[in-house]
């Protein structure tokens, strides 16, 4: 896998989680910085490697700065893409669920992550994993229920 | 990723062991076919950057094959190499990652990996002398594959390793052309025939033929020999 | 399981606005550096034993007969310390032995710089086994440390030279293990001149304790030099 689409996916993860675009940037920068301080080469193989540093790093963001402290964004940034109707909806339900939920259903049904990558990344084992996906998913679903 | 070849010629006192030979590659998997000493060996030595071309260049997407960046991207297997007797199988790989100037804690990660990949995972701590040929040459390939290499050359890879071995092999090399450049040798038409995207033919240091093995109309095997005749 | 068409909603709703600086960033990237120093260090535990056990001896040698005043004590360092310059030019062309070359040749660390770390590796351990010997032996029998070093310093040296210009050449390729013919030739050498030529004894010393520095200084450049030749070489493949 080429360092772009590693790049794009753990911005990605990060902007979902401090929901900022430069702090997101910058823990992505860092991810990779810590990485190759390791490490001669980047291969599919190791984005658990990734998410896990940058999971961490999204943790210490936390504890350093309450993200309500964070500079309010989004409005801007986010008027410029053109959502399509419904995905407004998923997004409403999305907001709705833990940040957990939330970040199992990017990593898993965005980033497209196989099982074996997520469980590294997080910590938790095949079988914790496959009941989290599954909670995260009936919740989402219910969610949008109650929407429609 | 882009690996070219450009005209490259391999002479020796009397000999042209390579002349003027130019391809690209990509990623995929690509057949090298020859008879014995048609030149392919010392081709993949000089793609391999442990032979210096008479003249023409290789490189990587710009990356020339005399670089450290090149041969960090590289996996290689000889036709035939050897290890140091007192080595176990574990320990020739972790050696060879430490070569490859990847961390401790990882290269132990990777090894483990490997072995288990290849099958040798219950006779990790034996010696590699109390090995059989199929199981040594299992090793060779594990230890290409350690850096994760984007470009993997293998200089007849299943010589040596018994027909069950084969097939796990061809569904490895399979996997592995899907996101980096391969270039395998063989003599063996079979080895190649329903992995390989592309075929290069080789002839007393010459190319013969080149193309997608789709472009190829009927029966590889019977095409091949055609080309030789 | 997830229906196909929520995936996709679910795609959109993930929607990061764009990185600003992903290209730049990524074309900076670099693999991790990795220096001269850390590269030496990963080949030390690929010395073999046999070299840490011999350089171990010797030490246990120089301090032993310093203890028990054993006069034979700096003769025998003396006779010992070549065989170290013997095993050190056995390490370089291990590879080649073991038929494991053409592999390290094509990692990034190339041959020629896993033979550079052996050459220093058993260089620095040479020199701390000289480190100890010598000021012992010196201080037990009551001479100066640099001379003693000096005397024990210039057949090794001498047999370092031969064995890597002789393991170079053709005559080095099909006998693997010349350079200990080359060391127990300097023993010869010196155990016959200890016991038999007194005269030359006297005048080996005289000459050490004029010319001695200076020539250890030369052979010392002069095995750089063949070293450096050797490493260079060791890539060549025919």
């Amino acid at each position: 896998m080429d360092l772009e689409k590693a790049y794009d996916k753990i911005y990605r993860y990060a902007y979902f989680r401090v929901k900022n675009t430069a702090v997101a940037e910058d823990i992505t920068q860092e991810t990779f910085l810590r990485f190759f301080a390791k490490n001669g080469t980047f291969h599919e193989y190791d984005m658990k490697y990734l998410y896990t540093i940058a999971r961490n790093l999204c943790i210490d963001e936390y504890r350093r700065v309450k993200p309500e402290e964070l500079p309010e964004e989004g409005s801007e940034a986010e008027a410029a893409v053109d959502f399509p109707e419904d995905s407004i909806m998923v997004r409403e339900a999305l907001e709705r669920l833990t940040d957990e939920d939330r970040e199992i259903l990017l990593l898993r049904y965005v980033n497209d992550e196989p099982v074996g990558t997520i469980c590294k990344a997080l910590g938790i084992s095949r079988f914790t994993l496959y009941r989290k996906i599954k909670n995260a998913e009936e919740e989402l679903k219910k969610n949008l229920k109650e929407d429609e | 990723m882009k690996l070219s070849v450009d005209r490259i010629t391999k002479q020796y006192k009397n000999k042209i062991a390579v002349d003027r030979i130019s391809f690209d590659l990509t990623e995929g998997v690509t057949g090298l076919l020859g008879a014995n000493g048609a030149g392919k060996t010392t081709l993949m030595r000089m793609m391999s950057g442990i032979l210096t071309p008479t003249s023409g260049e290789i490189s990587a997407d710009g990356i020339p094959v005399q670089a450290e960046n090149y041969r960090a991207l590289l996996g290689y297997l000889p036709q035939d190499f050897g290890y140091y007797p007192e080595f176990t199988a574990k320990e020739f790989l972790e050696y060879f990652a430490a070569l490859k100037g990847i961390e401790r804690k990882r290269a132990k990660e990777k090894t483990k990996e490997l072995l288990e990949l290849v099958g040798l995972s219950d006779v990790a701590g034996k010696k590699i002398k109390t090995y059989s040929g199929g199981m040594k040459q299992r090793v060779g390939i594990a230890q290409a594959l350690l850096n994760d290499p984007k470009i993997l050359i293998l200089d007849e890879p299943t010589a040596g390793l018994d027909p069950k071995e084969r097939v796990r092999f061809r569904s490895l090399i399979e996997e592995l052309g899907k996101d980096s450049i391969v270039l395998l040798s063989t003599h063996i038409v079979s080895d190649i025939e329903h992995i390989a995207d592309r075929i290069i033919m080789m002839k007393d240091g010459a190319l013969v033929w080149q193309g997608r093995q789709s472009d190829v109309e009927g029966d590889l095997e019977e095409f091949y020999l055609k080309r030789y005749e | 399981m997830m229906d196909r068409e929520l995936k996709n909603r679910l795609a959109d709703s993930f929607h990061a606005p764009e990185p600003e600086k992903k290209e730049s960033f990524i074309k900076n990237l670099r693999p991790r550096e990795i220096g001269i120093p850390e590269m030496v260090l990963t080949q030390i535990p690929y010395i073999r034993l046999p070299i840490w056990l011999f350089s171990l001896l010797i030490v246990a040698v120089a301090i032993g007969g310093s203890i028990l005043g054993m006069e034979d004590t700096e003769f025998q360092i003396t006779i010992l310390m070549p065989f170290t310059a013997a095993i050190t030019v056995l390490e370089t062309h291990r590879s080649k032995r073991s038929g494991m070359s053409e592999l390290e040749m094509a990692t990034r660390f190339s041959l020629r710089s896993v033979i550079f770390a052996r050459l220093l590796i058993l260089g620095i351990v040479s020199g701390i086994v000289l480190a100890i010997a010598s000021p012992v032996i010196a201080a037990s029998f009551g001479r100066s440390t640099v001379h003693t070093a000096i005397r024990i310093l210039i057949p090794y040296l001498i047999t370092m030279i031969i064995s890597l210009i002789i393991e170079r050449s053709p005559l080095g390729r099909t006998h693997g293990y010349a350079s200990f013919a080359v060391a127990g030739l300097s023993l010869s050498v010196t155990a016959w001149a200890y016991n038999c030529a007194p005269l030359i004894t006297a005048g080996y010393e005289e000459f050490v304790s004029v010319w001695g520095l200076p020539t250890v200084i030369i052979l010392l450049a002069l095995t750089i030099t063949e070293q450096w030749r050797t490493v260079k070489t060791v890539e060549a493949f025919a």
